[in-house]
């Protein structure tokens, strides 16, 4: 009986991380998170992707308790998120606040003093950490005195000093620069390795593919989709066919295709809403022509979004951004319609 | 929950303690107030030094005892010349070659209208003028007086009044009592005003940069306030053990010193007399813990509540004038402390630092009364601390607009 208690614990809320169950957030008349629901498993990498103004920090700040939802409930590892709860969870906040006065590993100390780390183990672990993303004779020096990229790896050392069980990132790859974009990936990527849980927001698609195990994409304060990325692009693949070929091409006009476009890797083949690439594959090989290549391409995330959340984002003027990612892919969402 | 409050506690504090403002003010303070005191005293003292040795040349035969001792007083030292009839030239001469400031002459004349003589080397300041005049008026007096048969010391001391007060409302203050209870009342406002902006513009600070964000996620919000109020506060404390220190140090070890190498800084130890006593002292240092308990806890909450350092500004009025308010009280409260008025001003606790203080100061305020005041503070300060508690909570964390009174009200309420 022993291995069917296993899933039961799995199954119920102590296999997650986080979860939010129905959340919504109001300021005045505007909506601001709408019946948010989603989780993190355990040791995933999960993104919280949507443009900005799409409620993302709006999500993560009831997250971590800073603003009440007025619907809906939140649970850290299954129960309240209360301040023991949270002192488990190193967040990143999307503005840096810094106290600028202070010395930097004084900052980084007193940062995991408050989570509950003894001093002079804060400032050991601190110290190593400045080492680490080369930093050391700034430790004495001033916050203020450092450039902001630097003062964001200072926070960062600071968000994860009490190595924490779940990270919460808000936009943690803004500001950087793309050298040290790739250093705080690979401190992602090692914390994931030790099996620590993360969350991070970005309205930057490819970082999200490249990190995430699983996404959830909001747009205009409502959730769009969410689970395993390798599930939902198995989903979405479909409408784009790379083919390389050798011999006649009649076979590739057809009913089902819509346009042919030059890709970098050969032809693509957008085929129109609903029709099968098969019929294509069969002409193909009856015209004589000798097939290279032909292969169904694993759309973009960015045009899973586009896909998913285009229509509802058109017209929203408040959000510039998502107004502005809307409309340019207006085509391509009337297209796939 | 001690464990943050004790880390705040001591962010705030090192980084108060180390920052520049804070040095310079803690120690150009005392050595503003030595310099105060000591320079000007020593400095009067040190341009006329060598024109104090004055020598008196006596016509009359009865007047150089009471004359010199009297100049001595003053601060001269006297010798006598015998009158002949070269005495002007040889002492001109004796002035020429340094030894002596001038010499004065007195004579038959002088015994009935007062007139001498006084030759300077330089022009004498009004202070020494005015003091070799009465010396020499006075003594003159004093002759006249003793051959009517009078007793010169009661009249020429200026008389005595004894007063009897009737009711036991009045009261009788003297002139330093007076400068201390004012003096402290202003420095109490000073001091409370200071330091419960420091609380107000930390908030600030941590709000509108958002690093309370990350401290809220670790604790509570009170853990926060409570911390940042205990920091500041033992800054302060820290400031005046400093400040008292140094007054001790000036008053029982370099005054001392001072007049033991000048004896003719002895003014100076007038100082010693005045200055407020041990107890005095400790529950000045008493006033300013409850007075910055209670404003700090207010102005925590407005700093909370705003979100730019205007705002701030124009939502600490009510503070300001709870503060104002007594400081224009004092000086009637002081003349008059034990009307029934001043009594029930002094045990309001928002002024109770500053009025009661000066009653106490002056003198003649039953301990009882004290003692209700501070008891009043701590009351206030529990009451301040859950209304404005609970402003911080919400306020600290929300942006937008600055709350009116309704929706802080509701706060208060909800929270």
């Amino acid at each position: 009986m022993g291995p069917v208690t296993e899933p039961v614990r799995i199954m119920s809320d102590n296999g997650f991380a986080l979860r939010l169950s129905g959340v919504t957030k109001r300021f005045g008349a505007h909506t601001a998170v709408d019946g948010l629901d989603f989780e993190v498993p355990r040791g995933v990498i999960c993104g919280l992707l949507g443009p900005n103004g799409s409620g993302k920090t709006t999500s993560i700040r009831m997250i971590m308790g800073i603003l009440g939802p007025d619907e809906g409930t939140v649970s850290l590892f299954g129960e309240n998120p209360d301040v023991t709860r949270r002192t488990k969870v190193g967040y990143l906040p999307e503005e840096r606040g810094v106290y600028k006065k202070m010395k930097c590993l004084e900052l980084i100390t007193f940062l995991g003093e408050i989570r509950g780390l003894k001093r002079a183990e804060a400032r050991r672990r601190g110290g190593a950490w400045l080492d680490r993303l080369g930093l050391p004779e700034w430790a004495d020096k001033k916050v203020e005195d450092l450039s902001k990229g630097m003062q964001q790896k200072i926070q960062f050392i600071g968000t994860v000093i009490h190595e924490p069980e779940l990270l919460i990132l808000d936009e943690p790859f803004s500001g950087l620069d793309p050298i040290n974009q790739d250093v705080l990936e690979e401190i992602v990527r090692d914390y994931h390795a030790k099996g620590t849980t993360i969350l991070f927001s970005t309205h930057l698609m490819d970082q999200a593919e490249r990190l995430c195990e699983r996404v959830c994409l909001i747009s205009n304060s409502r959730k769009v989709l969410d689970g395993e990325l390798k599930d939902i692009k198995a989903a979405e693949r479909r409408g784009i066919v790379a083919i390389e070929f050798e011999g006649p091409d009649s076979w590739i006009q057809g009913p089902e295709v819509d346009r042919v476009e030059q890709g970098d890797d050969g032809l693509h083949l957008i085929l129109r809403d609903g029709f099968d690439h098969q019929p294509i594959l069969a002409r193909a090989v009856n015209s004589g022509a000798r097939i290279l290549r032909f292969d169904l391409v694993e759309p973009r995330l960015h045009e899973i979004f586009v896909r998913h959340a285009g229509g509802r984002a058109v017209g929203d003027a408040s959000m510039s951004e998502g107004a502005s990612m809307a409309s340019s892919s207006e085509d391509a969402v009337v297209g796939a319609a | 929950m001690w464990h943050n409050v004790w880390a705040v506690i001591r962010r705030e504090y090192l980084q108060r303690v180390r920052s520049k403002w804070f040095i310079v003010a803690t120690t150009v303070g005392p050595l503003m107030m030595a310099g105060l005191i000591i320079v000007p005293a020593w400095l009067a003292v040190q341009g006329e030094r060598e024109q104090f040795d004055l020598a008196v040349v006596d016509g009359t035969g009865v007047l150089y005892e009471g004359l010199a001792s009297r100049l001595e007083k003053g601060g001269f030292q006297v010798e006598e010349a015998r009158w002949h009839s070269n005495v002007v030239t040889e002492l001109r001469e004796r002035a020429n070659g340094g030894e002596l400031g001038g010499f004065i002459m007195v004579d038959e004349l002088t015994l009935e209208t007062g007139e001498a003589l006084y030759y300077s080397m330089d022009v004498p300041t009004a202070l020494r003028q005015v003091t070799v005049q009465t010396s020499v008026a006075r003594t003159a007096l004093e002759y006249q007086l003793e051959q009517q048969g009078v007793d010169p010391e009661g009249l020429l001391g200026g008389g005595e009044l004894q007063v009897e007060v009737l009711s036991a409302a009045g009261s009788d203050i003297s002139e330093p009592q007076f400068a201390i209870a004012y003096a402290g009342a202003f420095f109490l406002y000073m001091v409370i005003l200071l330091y419960a902006v420091a609380v107000m513009r930390a908030t600030l600070e941590e709000k509108t940069s958002r690093i309370v964000e990350v401290i809220i996620s670790a604790m509570k919000p009170s853990e926060l306030m409570l911390g940042k109020i205990m920091g500041v506060c033992a800054v302060s404390l820290t400031q005046m053990a400093i400040w008292i220190a140094a007054a001790v140090a000036l008053l029982a070890g370099a005054i001392p010193m001072l007049i033991a190498a000048r004896p003719e800084l002895a003014n100076l130890e007038n100082l010693r007399e005045i200055a407020p006593g041990m107890g005095l002292t400790a529950l000045f240092v008493g006033f300013f813990v409850f007075g910055f308990l209670m404003y700090s806890g207010l102005y925590a909450a407005v700093g909370a509540m705003c979100n730019s350092d205007e705002e701030a500004q124009q939502a600490q009025f009510p503070m300001i004038t709870l503060l104002i308010v007594p400081i224009v009280m004092v000086a009637p409260i002081i003349q008059a402390p034990n009307t029934p008025m001043a009594t029930a001003l002094s045990l309001f606790p928002l002024f109770s630092p500053i009025l009661m203080w000066a009653r106490v100061s002056g003198g003649g305020v039953p301990v009882w009364q004290v003692a209700l005041s501070f008891v009043l503070m701590a009351l206030m300060i529990w009451v301040i601390a859950a209304i404005a508690g609970r402003i911080y909570k919400v306020g600290i964390l929300m942006s937008g607009k600055r709350p009116t009174l309704p929706e802080l009200w509701r706060w208060v309420k909800e929270a």
